[in-house]
């Protein structure tokens, strides 16, 4: 079969929002996803899945379709074999591959069977044993787990997500058969807000959130149409002449992995958070939390141990859009400085 | 992957809702806690880390293992999840039936965790109240009868903006605690400090609050041990009924919750006799969501430019009116209304003089000079307030045949997915949802004279094989047809109507509707919102919308019609409703004909189609003439009909209604 090539992530021009809340959550999975919010055909898909080539690579246990480390838990595992119809090594160590991390696609009409996995009845009837179809929950542990439309998705798909979101485990579970694996994913949303607005308790999933629109300058709208051209005249050549730039992203990424352990962030500057989330107004505490994360998240990225107050600005500006109270069915602010001199200006004149 | 769970001593502030958990956790008969709350505020992570502080169920169980049980129940959960159903390996390889608990047994004696208990399919919380309320699981379904200890303390969360728990669910939980996000910034540090050091080494973390966990956990077990031995002197009964009564709370229960819940305090103490302050420690956990009035339990969040006068009923209004009147001059209200007005605070407040009966107005004449010259009937475009919304009385299609897909929580109708109440079963395949039961009854007869290939107790052939046939509740399309000519406008009644539309988009947004929006006015009907499911964006148009000109009915009716006709070539199977918003006083026609005549002729076509529903919602103001013409064509179309008054939820009588049916 013919390779198929991506659109390579760093030849994506402009919406650089984006591409940074992407990288981030690439450094640094436990802020826990993106939303993208905007309209159609502003390179959105592109980009996410343009992520693939530059993610970094996990060891993974080869023998079974659920994504395990090698270090998870051992009961964990054996269930896994179990249910795959493979049997587990006798010297206790199975096998070990390495891959990219995956950037697993949710079509918005999936069913729930084909998120969560399905128990196949039937066989369990008529034979007598356990047999699992994993899902794209299974697929996406330890990866990234991407929604064109999220929006859009069955309720009670989002339930699901929710569900394994929060707990970080997938269960599967028919007539009193049941079987749990681990399901940690960074969630990754696009959606066109004309379209419906998402359930309160998903949005806060999303660590971030960006907002993005079409480009406006025309030099760069040239530059889109004449790389996308190039592109697809010859997509190995294109590819080639930009590996350059990809290696480099990911020498990036991963120098900037290593260093966020060591980030350290001062206490005036946690304060600092904690005042603007206050000020702001924002519902419950993950904004906080996430906001030190990105700002942690964007010195390590610019090869800095220590946090600085831009770092918390810029973090706030992608942490809290979607995080600021609001009235039952307003839209979402996209301009997070505003809100602050607005609600400055409502001090001031009383 | 349990052992890696926050440690419940760090957590940072909350400490209503610790409190709540730690008495349940030593006297679950306290009926367990509801947490409403805004997301993110730590609700599910104190929750699922009281599960390591649970006295061990068998105290000679080895340590660790029986110690983390605080059972999620997902909200995709089914009944033979919940309570349980045929194990069916056993069934098949003994040919005896075996029963296979589910999660009601496996929470016994630990905490049952649901989290937006608010949007649990309502036969499961039923079930799960039951067994919550007598103790046991009893099942009666697919041929097996039996029945478990299931003594669990029952955890909920909810996000009011979703929609609320019915009052008589609400009413099953023992405490319920409000939270909110912490407003001290010191601690909100602390908080980010302790996440991010927990997210950079678990084990470290939870290690470094070993101690003060096992502390808690040591006093739990002690004050279990305490607790059949507290006593509660006699005239602190009198003092528990004395605060239930001038609460005015509805029932017994919160009698009963206080007492044990003062009784677990008195004991988490270490004393065996409980005093005054034992009670009111307790007494706001077990009534705050019991307090029938003045101030109702769950006031829905409000928009900030409403006030609540629409929904109260005339009288508390006449009253407040005349209050005003004595008490403040027009003139003080004037000023009052200029410092407000840079956000357009003052706004509703002159409209909602305006929108008084006619016969408030004639008692009142200082109060209507006050307000805007509404009386004109030809007045400008205008764009008028939305009055405060109220909860919206149930709607709903009737039950049919029709498999559908999909989610949401309007009405009842046959799913052909894995999802909902099984109803029956049935020999058509359609998606591998094998019903047990009935595959066992169609395989029996024969399995004398089956072969058995593979040592099964019970031989299945294909034909066996039966699924199940689910029913649930789903969305429906709702299309707003609202009137916005000049005759709305008049005495501001289109504040009201906006303000009925409103609460009925929120109810559509709780219940996950698509909908769409026409209006019309002037000449034409324009569809404002094409088929959605943004609530949003109707709620903006709606408050955006203008009002003024003829009233060309028939137009509006027919662009209605249009879009629940083309919604039905796409989806034949769906159930599209159509609410009409309107006084009915048609004036402008689409034809040559008189204009009410050309409605009334359409109505009885287009009532002829028989897939749609229609709902009219009279806006005509309440007076000493009455036109009628919207009930006229609300027969016509084989509408429901109401008022704007009419459509709000009474609460009270549907306890009543709920309770007895």
């Amino acid at each position: 079969m013919k390779k198929q090539y991506t659109y390579p992530f760093s030849a994506i021009v402009g919406q650089e929002q984006m591409k940074l809340a992407l990288l981030l959550n690439i450094i640094n999975p436990t802020l826990s996803g993106v939303l993208i919010r905007g309209e159609k055909g502003t390179a959105k898909s592109t980009a996410v899945r343009a992520l693939a080539d530059i993610l970094p690579e996990i060891d993974v246990i080869s023998a079974v379709p659920f994504n395990l480390a090698p270090d998870e838990d051992p009961d964990v595992i054996r269930e896994c074999f179990a249910v795959s119809g493979e049997t587990l090594p006798a010297e206790k160590t199975p096998a070990v591959e390495k891959h990219k991390v995956r950037v697993v696609e949710l079509p918005v009409g999936a069913t729930e069977d084909r998120v969560v996995g399905t128990l196949d009845l039937e066989h369990a009837l008529k034979a007598g044993e356990k047999r699992i179809e994993p899902g794209l929950l299974a697929q996406a542990h330890r990866g990234i787990l991407y929604v064109d439309e999220v929006n859009l998705l069955d309720d009670h798909v989002v339930d699901v997500l929710l569900d394994s979101a929060a707990m970080g485990v997938n269960t599967i579970e028919r007539e009193g058969v049941s079987f749990a694996h681990p399901s940690r994913f960074t969630l990754v949303g696009t959606m066109n807000p004309e379209e419906g607005e998402l359930r309160p308790q998903l949005l806060d999933r999303f660590g971030l959130c960006v907002h993005i629109e079409g480009i406006t300058d025309p030099d760069e709208r040239v530059e889109v149409m004449e790389r996308r051209f190039a592109f697809e005249e010859d997509p190995e050549a294109f590819c080639r002449r930009w590996s350059g730039e990809s290696e480099m992203l990911v020498e990036r990424i991963r120098k900037a992995r290593e260093l966020y352990p060591s980030v350290s962030v001062s206490r005036e500057n946690l304060m600092a958070i904690a005042n603007y989330c206050l000020e702001v107004g924002v519902d419950g505490h993950r904004g906080d939390i996430i906001i030190m994360k990105t700002a942690k998240t964007l010195a390590a990225y610019d090869g800095r141990a220590l946090v600085e107050k831009e770092d918390i600005d810029r973090a706030a500006m992608l942490a809290l859009p979607h995080r600021i109270r609001r009235q039952p069915l307003q839209d979402i602010v996209m301009d997070v400085g505003s809100v602050l001199k607005n609600k400055a200006f409502e001090r001031v004149s009383g | 992957m349990h052992s890696q769970l926050y440690p419940f001593a760090a957590v940072i502030g909350q400490e209503e809702l610790k409190h709540a958990l730690l008495l349940n956790a030593v006297n679950p008969r306290i009926g367990g806690v509801v947490i409403r709350g805004e997301k993110g505020t730590a609700k599910s992570t104190t929750v699922r880390a009281l599960g390591k502080l649970l006295p061990p169920v068998d105290e000679s169980a080895p340590e660790g293992e029986e110690r983390s049980r605080v059972i999620t129940l997902p909200l995709n959960a089914t009944e033979d999840m919940v309570a349980g159903g045929i194990d069916f390996h056993c069934t098949m390889r003994d040919g005896c039936r075996v029963f296979q608990p589910g999660l009601l047994a496996r929470a016994d004696k630990g905490v049952l965790y649901i989290d937006e208990v608010n949007l649990l399919d309502d036969h499961i919380v039923d079930l799960v109240l039951d067994a919550a309320a007598s103790g046991e699981n009893r099942v009666e379904r697919e041929g097996i009868s039996f029945c478990h200890p299931a003594s669990f303390v029952l955890v909920g969360t909810m996000n009011p903006e979703e929609g609320e728990l019915r009052p008589q669910l609400l009413d099953r939980f023992g405490f319920c605690v409000e939270v909110s996000a912490e407003h001290d910034a010191e601690k909100r540090v602390e908080m980010m400090l302790c996440r991010e050091s927990f997210d950079e080494d678990r084990e470290a973390f939870i290690a470094s609050y070993g101690n003060e966990n096992e502390r808690i956990a040591g006093k739990i077990l002690a004050a279990r041990r305490m607790l059949p031995a507290v006593r509660m002197p006699s005239h602190l009964r009198g003092f528990i009924s004395e605060l239930c009564r001038s609460n005015n709370v509805a029932g017994h229960r919160a009698d009963l919750v206080i007492e044990q819940a003062a009784r677990a305090t008195a004991a988490y103490r270490g004393s065996s006799v409980v005093e005054v302050d034992d009670i009111t420690a307790v007494a706001s956990l077990a009534l705050s969501h019991r307090r029938r009035d003045p101030v109702p339990p769950s006031p829905p969040p409000e928009p900030p430019r409403s006030r609540e006068r629409q929904n109260q009923d005339e009288q508390p209004e006449q009253d407040r009116g005349n209050e005003e009147r004595e008490q403040a001059g027009p003139d003080e209200r004037q000023d009052d209304g200029g410092q407000d007005s840079p956000d357009g605070r003052s706004g509703p407040e002159e409209r909602s003089s305006e929108n008084r009966t006619d016969e408030q107005q004639q008692k009142d004449p200082e109060q209507s000079e006050d307000g805007d010259d509404a009386d004109e009937a030809a007045l400008p475009e205008q764009v008028f307030e939305i009055a405060a919304p109220f909860k919206v009385r149930p709607i709903s299609s009737p039950k049919d045949r029709a498999m559908r897909r999909g989610s949401g929580k309007r009405s009842r109708s046959r799913v052909s997915q894995k999802q909902g109440r099984y109803t029956k079963s049935t020999m058509k395949r359609r998606n591998n949802d094998i019903a047990l039961d009935a595959t066992l009854r169609a395989a029996a007869p024969f399995q004398r004279h089956r072969e058995n290939l593979n040592d099964m107790a019970v031989i299945l052939h294909d034909e066996d094989i039966r699924e199940k046939i689910r029913e649930k509740r789903l969305g429906n399309l709702l299309i707003f047809v609202v009137d916005a000519s000049g005759s709305m406008g008049a005495k501001g009644r289109m504040a009201a109507s906006k303000g009925a539309v409103m609460s009925l988009l929120i109810d559509a947004y709780q219940k996950r509707d698509k909908l769409a929006m026409v209006s019309f006015r002037k000449d034409s009907a324009t569809v404002n919102l094409p088929v959605t499911s943004s609530v949003e964006l109707a709620a903006k148009l709606l408050r955006e919308m203008p009002v003024g000109g003829r009233t060309p009915f028939s137009a509006g009716l027919v662009k209605g019609y249009e879009i629940a006709r083309n919604h039905l070539l796409k989806e034949p199977d769906a159930r599209p409703m159509i609410i009409m918003v309107t006084d009915g006083k048609a004036n402008k026609a689409l034809g040559d004909r008189k204009p009410l005549e050309e409605v009334f002729d359409l109505s009885l076509k287009i009532a002829g189609e028989g897939r749609i529903r229609f709902l009219v919602v009279d806006t005509e103001e309440p007076g000493l003439v009455n036109f009628g013409l919207a009930r006229k064509i609300a027969g016509m179309l084989q509408a429901e009909y109401f008022k704007i008054d009419d459509l709000q939820a009474d609460t009270l009588l549907n306890i009543v209604k709920n309770t007895t049916s």
